[in-house]
């Protein structure tokens, strides 16, 4: 067994069901039954799934309700977003991108508009930028 | 510009089968707009840094498909593809879309964009809605593995900040 908490970290991530547990932990904090609905799997043994994740720090669990809500831990909630990230990188990078994109857009409009009155000077570009 | 619009893309689940998600643009919304509907705008942005797109079609018209293609260097194509259900330039568009990827087709989902006009500015809300929770939730996690490795070294790097 790793000692090192970094160790135990990667261990508790190296398996993709516990991959896919936290995937859904972060979109909120849900009970053991309905995670374990997804897989095909016993309850006992997402329980097991469970308790690696704690013990790695990545999960807590609330001893307020009597279902013990899972959920995400901090530390966690940072890399997941990470991987959860397909979707969410996905659209941000290309919204980004798409950004960049509508201001090119729109200087090439407000120069249609008006051809002769250039009053918004161009961007400072070229000051200080000496060599590369 | 100090007044900026703040660009943060917010993902909800309003339901199971949902994914909906809001972003702000900079931009009166006919560009918006005609920017994620026309192909010579579509090809600027649309896709992955590192995936060319080797595809970009669109008919837009009630019923008019159109298709996006992206070739990874090995040769691996993704596909998006979908028909128009409802164009309303420049407030609206509806159309039902799936993915295609060697070995893997999806589901038919139906997406629904709403461009609104905030001060000159433009409040894009998409919803995503799946068949299935099963459906939705792969999509949303879609890309899980690809994104595992970045994740490990982000995590190390906090773990080791708390060591």
């Amino acid at each position: 067994m790793p000692s090192d908490p970094l160790s135990t970290t990667f261990a508790a991530l190296a398996d993709p069901t516990r991959r896919a547990i936290l995937a859904r932990l972060a979109l909120g904090e849900t009970s053991v039954t309905e995670l374990a609905e997804p897989f095909d799997m016993s309850l006992p043994a997402i329980s097991k799934h469970l308790k690696v994740l704690e013990h790695a720090g990545l999960i807590s669990r609330g001893r307020e309700a009597q279902w013990r809500p899972c959920r995400i831990a901090p530390v966690a909630l940072k890399a997941v977003d990470g991987w959860l990230g397909g979707f969410h990188r996905f659209w941000d990078e290309n919204f980004n991108r798409l950004d960049d994109y509508l201001e090119e857009l729109k200087a090439n409009q407000a120069a249609k508009a008006e051809p002769r009155t250039k009053q918004k000077p161009k961007k400072e570009k070229q000051r200080g930028r000496k060599s590369r | 510009m100090d007044a900026r619009v703040d660009k943060t893309l917010k993902i909800t689940t309003p339901s199971d089968l949902e994914i909906a998600m809001t972003r702000m643009f900079d931009a009166p919304r006919h560009l918006v707009f005609d920017a994620m509907t026309t192909p010579e705008h579509v090809r600027r942005w649309l896709g992955c840094a590192e995936l060319p797109m080797t595809v970009c079609e669109i008919d837009l018209r009630v019923g008019g498909a159109y298709r996006f293609t992206w070739r990874s260097p090995e040769g691996r194509e993704t596909t998006l593809q979908g028909v128009y259900r409802e164009i309303v330039r420049p407030e609206r568009v509806v159309f039902v879309e799936r993915i295609l990827m060697p070995g893997f087709t999806s589901d038919e989902y139906q997406v629904t964009s709403s461009f609104a006009d905030i001060d000159g500015t433009t409040r894009l809300t998409t919803t995503i809605r799946h068949n299935s929770k099963e459906n939705r939730d792969g999509h949303l996690n879609s890309g899980i593995e690809r994104g595992v490795a970045p994740a490990y070294d982000r995590l190390a790097e906090v773990v080791a900040g708390l060591a």
